[in-house]
């Protein structure tokens, strides 16, 4: 019986590879036709492929399945145990052990490398701090667990000869495991505390200059950028003014707006405190800058801020990681439709001088065609809000 | 004989001549009032869902992978949501967000809780039915319903809702900011109503049912671990669902009667809106508030199963049984006051956010025991690799791994950097995704011949587990990799930035994974309907454990035992006790019947009984020395 | 004993038990709505700043009325007399409607003559609206429990289900004045 099954297995084996061999090179024939044919039909052939390779991937399962099952039944008769399943499985948890400890390891060493490089900010290198601490202390954790789990399932698989040990509870040990992650979570929770103080500390402190405040607004897909003129106040806002070319809703009447700068991208002095005021227009983005540590939702109707001061230039960072073309990215990280994944802006981060020889190269925000609009005499600053209105409705 | 009668079906609903009961087949499969039955409904229902949200996720991860390439086969397929056999980006969201709706809301809320509570309830307690059978069912229709709604925004005209599974306003308030806010958010919101109804009604019959219908001699603490694991999820949904309802109630006023709870300052395509004065935070506060305990309705009940089947298939007790239902307790009441943790850089008060930081860490703690305990209770048993038993060991391996990356995300300084990055969808993945998943799984596998009467095929199981255990952790494990390089989720593409792009070849592997883990549910959905009909017949107690409810017979019936309910005497946990005959000990097995095997311990409010045992000891010792 | 025995058959405990927990999750829905309105009124700086208009004060009386004369049926109940027990429960009926009408009256009084309207760029006036209006829905629900009450009372059913209904409406009533009253007491103070 069981020869008989192996033999029809081995046919099915042959075909498999037949047709896969088929397959493979229909398919290659397949990519290269699609390449210029430029209408897109149902590829039916690709896809009949696929599903009939699964089908005979089942039929072999099936086909393996019932060879087992018969020689489990052909050993009964002849009166031996059969297979020892309670042992297999004891083995393959130890080799999945064994490999999967080798994977996640690998896994950390390759892809691990591949995430964020040093912080560029001065907060960031505390939180990078605590990430280590984390990561090493869940290391622990997570190695010293699984080993146990998967060793324990191997060396007490089931055997006829044994009983399983009665231990219903012992309190002294349930303490120690309660007590040992309490500490461990104190130490975290506590240095976390501190980490997460002072990276949302938010008052200037008193000596030092005050930090440069840019505005960034989020709209749906853009982000647009606010720099304080030659006064280094920003004006204020009003959404209500938003209308034709005053796409932020600025408010005029404020004489700091007068001098408002955009920009195209986000220049940075390094070593300087920046304080971002996060806005949104219309539903919620998230400004995220990985490179610095650095998210802060921007909330439509609550203005947020967040400030940091980066450390290293765009210069300097292009030459730590080898890449040339490196820049550092703000992008938006809160869903908020259909553009959601390409709402980004360029972020560079120079020196002080080169700061400020780009800021004085930035056109104010008050253009010759917004001032028309708003029909702003440079002079004539008394314009009464619904006079604005008036004039914005017309 | 009145205890042999079947109870009453409901509350204002004709409650007389109720007592005969001719099974027609609309009243046994269809409106059933039995827990079986509709712990079945709930469980098929569960699956079918569980099966539709996992091949929305191939089709999603599809895209991922392959964002540059035209799939024609899509475009016929779906149509106008894919144009060119290239999906949509706001359908992309839409798939995302209905993936992830479903999976927590309807297959591990509803179907996990669904399906074990109404199954397990009455017959681990001992009790012929629920509270209120009629609610019962009408929980299971209300739940049908929601599906049916959430599956029908696929039809209509701008698709389902796409603004997230957690729904945040403003986006899922202004109709004009996506396709996925209009008419299909809509549906959504109706569904969940439907839903919330659905899982109040049974939330309410599950404590009821626990608080009053136990049988003689089952005290709490003899309940088994699956029951507290109910009974605590089930409050714990009681309490929060409401808040959800509130939230949500206050957003359809937004959308449908333009009020401002949510909204404010809005320009939408440089047209200014009327809204003024809301807080979206408002929103997030409410959802939360739901939403983080949401996530503990969903693992507990999976803790529960593999608590018990780990002690069943181990041979052994549950190791610190007192200290589990505690962590259990423990984990309720802290899942109420973290909600805080999703919303640490909303612009929240940041020592607000410290305060909430340091709830999320404790509540590791409660978890650490229940991990502890589960490998207390592997040592030194006599390991049965059931089906059932592999699945509850994958749900420890993954609670331990997602756990911890919870540890990171808890720290709200480590958060600034990986809110909203495949690091989060990493961490939810692993303990949701795949640790409550398999506690599921583990269910259905162990209780199987219980609902069918039949059992299902081991060998099978086995290339199941291995399959999507292995598989699960090739998706889940490499997501946390691009959560440290800032990717970010709930992108269509990563094609646009620069830097994202070397995550392609990752996000192919993934996806080919994801895809081998699709295919392995073949070979349980093959097992599953296959042993429905033609499985194995199961023996009563094919397991060899203790509850009670093995001690019904296999033909299932109305009122779960002929004659009398079984009384309990012990605890559900004497599993390879010293002095045994066999290595389990049914809970309806009195103490006297097993003299030889007594301990002090089981005495502990039973002065009479000691003393007994005492008398017992002293004179089988006597006897020993006369021999 | 037979009494028992039945009573036990039916489960009624245990029903009695799933409307007090019923009563839980409004509770948690009415607390959400006012843990809502202070977080609102806290965030935003708005504070409610309006006069309650003064049929919400006459429709809490008239729902404290209401709890009065469904005690009183309830006892009636108790006692047998079954034609005490309609009287008043027709009584509680027409009282429970009058709410519903004071209510309603109060929505007009809002809107029209103090001109507040649900849409409103101060949330919490607009809270004002919802909260009274989800406390509606309940007293539509209540209202069909005193119906069922009663015309089980007029159909003579047996008194072990005549009373649990009475019971049922009696907690569900009663649950929803206090919880008015907490909304009122609310609303009052953030006046
Ligand atoms: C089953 C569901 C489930 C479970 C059990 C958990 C468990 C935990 N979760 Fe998770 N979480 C989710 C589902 C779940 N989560 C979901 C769905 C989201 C995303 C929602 C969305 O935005 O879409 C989320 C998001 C999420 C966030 C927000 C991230 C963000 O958006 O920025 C945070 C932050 O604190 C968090 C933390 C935690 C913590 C600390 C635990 C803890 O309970 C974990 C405790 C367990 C362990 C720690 C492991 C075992 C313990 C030991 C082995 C002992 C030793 C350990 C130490 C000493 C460290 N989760
Ligand atoms: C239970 C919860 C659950 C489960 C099982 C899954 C399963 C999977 N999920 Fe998902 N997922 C979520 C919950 C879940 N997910 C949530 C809440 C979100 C967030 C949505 C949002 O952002 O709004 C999300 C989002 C999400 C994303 C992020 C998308 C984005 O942000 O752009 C991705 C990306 O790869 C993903 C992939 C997958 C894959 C490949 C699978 C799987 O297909 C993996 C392979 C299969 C298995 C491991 C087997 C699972 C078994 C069954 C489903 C059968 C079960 C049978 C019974 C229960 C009896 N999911
Ligand atoms: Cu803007 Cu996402
Ligand atoms: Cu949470």
């Amino acid at each position: 019986m069981a020869f008989k099954q192996i033999i029809h297995s081995k046919k099915v084996l042959a075909f498999l590879a037949v047709f896969m061999l088929l397959g493979t090179n229909m398919l290659m024939a397949q990519t290269t036709a699609t390449a210029d044919a430029a209408k897109p039909g149902v590829d039916w052939l690709g896809v009949g492929y696929y599903v009939l390779l699964f089908f005979l991937l089942a039929i072999s399962v099936a086909v393996i399945g019932k060879i087992l099952k018969v020689y489990d039944l052909s050993q009964q008769i002849q009166g031996k145990k059969g297979i020892h399943w309670n042992n297999i499985m004891g083995v393959i948890c130890l080799v999945f052990l064994v490999v999967g400890m080798a994977g996640a390891y690998w896994d950390i060493t390759v892809q691990g490398s591949m995430s964020l490089p040093e912080a560029a900010s001065k907060h960031g290198v505390k939180i990078d701090d605590m990430f280590l601490t984390t990561t090493i202390i869940t290391m622990i954790v997570f190695v010293i667990t699984q080993i146990l789990l998967f060793v324990f399932l191997f060396k007490y698989r089931h055997s006829d000869k044994r009983r399983a040990y009665f231990l219903p509870h012992n309190n002294t040990i349930e303490k120690v495991w309660t007590i040992i992650p309490a500490i461990v979570l104190t130490v975290l929770v506590i240095f976390g505390f501190f980490t997460w103080q002072e990276v949302e500390n938010s008052t200037d402190v008193k000596g030092q200059p005050a930090s440069i405040n840019i505005d960034i607004t989020g709209h749906q897909f853009a982000w647009e950028l606010r720099y304080a003129g030659p006064d280094g106040v920003l004006g204020k806002k009003d959404f209500r003014l938003t209308a034709g070319a005053n796409k932020l809703g600025i408010d005029y009447k404020d004489k700091n707006s007068m001098d408002d700068l955009q920009a195209d991208t986000l220049v940075l002095p390094v070593n300087k405190t920046i304080r971002l005021n996060i806005f949104a227009q219309d539903v919620i983005h998230s400004v995220y800058m990985p490179h610095f540590r650095v998210q802060q939702n921007a909330v439509p109707g609550l203005p947020t801020f967040f400030k940091f001061t980066p450390t290293i230039t765009t210069e300097e960072m292009r030459r730590k990681v080898e890449d040339p073309k490196f820049e550092y990215l703000l992008y938006c990280n809160k869903i908020c439709g259909s553009s959601h994944y390409n709402m980004q802006k360029v972020v560079r981060v120079v020196t002080e001088g080169e700061y400020n020889q780009w800021i004085a190269k930035q056109k104010p925000y008050l253009t010759p065609a917004l001032r028309t609009e708003l029909k702003l005499a440079s002079a004539d600053q008394n314009k009464s809000i619904t006079n604005n209105r008036l004039a914005l409705n017309n | 004989m009145s205890t042999l009668s079947v109870q009453d079906h409901g509350v204002a609903h004709h409650e007389e001549g109720h007592e005969h009961h001719h099974d027609t087949f609309l009243t046994k499969y269809v409106f059933s009032q039995d827990h079986k039955m509709i712990a079945k409904q709930f469980l098929i229902t569960g699956i079918t869902m569980a099966v539709i949200a996992m091949l929305l996720s191939i089709l999603f991860r599809i895209q991922l992978a392959y964002p540059d390439k035209a799939f024609p086969l899509l475009e016929t397929l779906l149509g106008r949501f894919a144009p060119e056999g290239r999906l949509d980006p706001e359908f992309y969201l839409s798939l995302v967000t209905i993936h992830g709706t479903i999976m927590v809301f309807f297959v591990l809320t509803a179907g996990l809780s669904g399906t074990f509570s109404n199954l397990l309830i009455p017959l681990q307690v001992g009790a012929r039915d629920m509270a209120s059978p009629f609610i019962n069912m009408l929980s299971y229709w209300f739940f049908l319903t929601a599906c049916i709604i959430m599956l029908s925004s696929f039809f209509i005209q701008k698709g389902p809702a796409g603004p997230g599974w957690t729904i945040y306003p403003p986006l899922s308030a202004l109709p004009t900011a996506m396709k996925g806010s209009g008419l299909g958010m809509t549906l959504w919101l109706v569904s969940m109503v439907c839903f919330v109804a659905s899982s109040l009604m049974g939330g309410i019959n599950y404590v009821t049912t626990v608080l009053n219908m136990r049988t003689k001699g089952m005290d709490l603490w003899k309940m088994p671990l699956t029951i507290w694991a109910f009974f605590l999820t089930a409050i714990l949904g009681v309490l929060s669902f409401p808040v959800l309802v509130a939230g949500v109630v206050l957003l359809i006023f937004d959308r449908s009667f333009g009020t401002s709870f949510y909204l404010s300052d809005i320009v939408v395509n440089g047209q200014v809106m009327p809204f003024e004065g809301g807080s979206p935070i408002l929103f997030q506060h409410l959802f939360w508030f739901l939403g983080h305990p949401e996530v503990y309705i969903v693992i507990m009940p999976a803790m529960g199963i593999s608590s018990e089947v780990m002690s069943v298939n181990s041979r052994k007790p549950i190791f610190g049984y007192h200290a589990m239902v505690y962590s259990l307790i423990g984990i309720t009441v802290l899942s109420f006051i973290v909600w805080g943790h999703h919303m640490f850089i909303t612009g929240m008060n940041p020592f607000l956010g410290g305060v909430f930081m340091i709830t999320t860490l404790i509540i590791a703690v409660p978890s650490a025991v229940k991990t502890f305990n589960w490998l207390a209770t592997l040592w030194r048993g006599n390991i049965r690799f059931t089906p059932a038993m592999l699945f509850a060991i994958g749900m420890v391996s993954f609670f331990i791994s997602g756990g911890l990356t919870g540890i990171f995300l808890g720290n709200a300084a480590l958060d600034i950097n990986l809110h909203d990055t495949y690091f989060v969808v990493a961490h939810f993945h692993l303990v949701m995704g795949s640790a409550a998943i398999f506690g599921m799984l583990a269910g259905v596998y162990h209780w199987f011949p219980k609902m069918f009467g039949r059992m299902m095929d081991e060998k099978l199981g086995y290339l199941h587990f291995w399959l999507t255990f292995i598989g699960a952790y090739l998706v889940f494990f490499p997501m946390h990799f691009m959560g440290l390089d800032g990717v970010p989720r709930r992108y269509y593409a990563f094609t646009e930035f620069a830097s994202m792009q070397r995550w392609l070849s990752v996000n192919m592997f993934i996806t080919w994974a994801a895809i081998m883990s699709a295919c392995a549910q073949v070979a349980f959905l093959y097992n599953f309907i296959h042993s429905i009909f033609w499985g194995k017949e199961a023996t009563q107690n094919p397991w060899q454990a203790n509850t009670l409810e093995w001690t019904a017979p296999v033909e299932r019936i109305h009122g779960n035992w002929p004659g009398e309910l079984p009384t309990v005497y012990r605890w559900p946990y004497d599993y390879s006790k010293p002095g045994a005959e066999e290595d389990f000990i049914s809970q309806i097995t009195p103490l006297s019947e097993t003299m030889s095997s007594n301990l002090p311990h089981d005495f502990e409010d039973n002065p009479a009984g000691l003393e007994a045992l005492n008398t017992w000891t002293n004179t089988q010792k006597a006897n020993e020395e006369v021999k | 004993m037979a009494q028992t025995q039945q009573e036990d058959r039916l489960n009624l405990g245990a029903k009695k038990f799933i409307m007090w927990i019923f009563i839980f999750t409004s509770f948690m829905l009415f607390a959400a709505l006012t843990s809502g309105f202070i977080v609102y009124s806290g965030g935003s700086g708005h504070g409610l700043n309006i006069t309650l208009p003064s049929s919400f004060r006459y429709s809490t009386i008239v729902l404290v009325l209401s709890s009065i004369t469904l005690f009183l049926a309830a006892r009636a109940a108790k006692r047998l007399d079954y034609d005490k027990q309609q009287r008043f429960l027709w009584v509680t009926i027409s009282l429970g409607v009058a709410f519903l009408i004071l209510q309603v009256y109060g929505w007009y009084t809002l809107s029209y003559k103090m001109h507040i309207y649900l849409v409103d760029p101060n949330a919490t006036r607009s809270f004002v609206y919802v909260m009274t209006f989800l406390h509606l829905l309940h007293i539509i629900g209540g209202i069909i429990w005193l119906i069922s009450a009663l015309s089980g009372s007029i159909k003579r059913i047996p008194q072990v289900k005549n009373l649990y209904r009475m019971e049922m409406t009696s907690i569900f009533w009663h649950f929803l004045d206090i919880i008015w009253i907490y909304l009122y007491v609310f609303l009052l103070l953030n006046q």
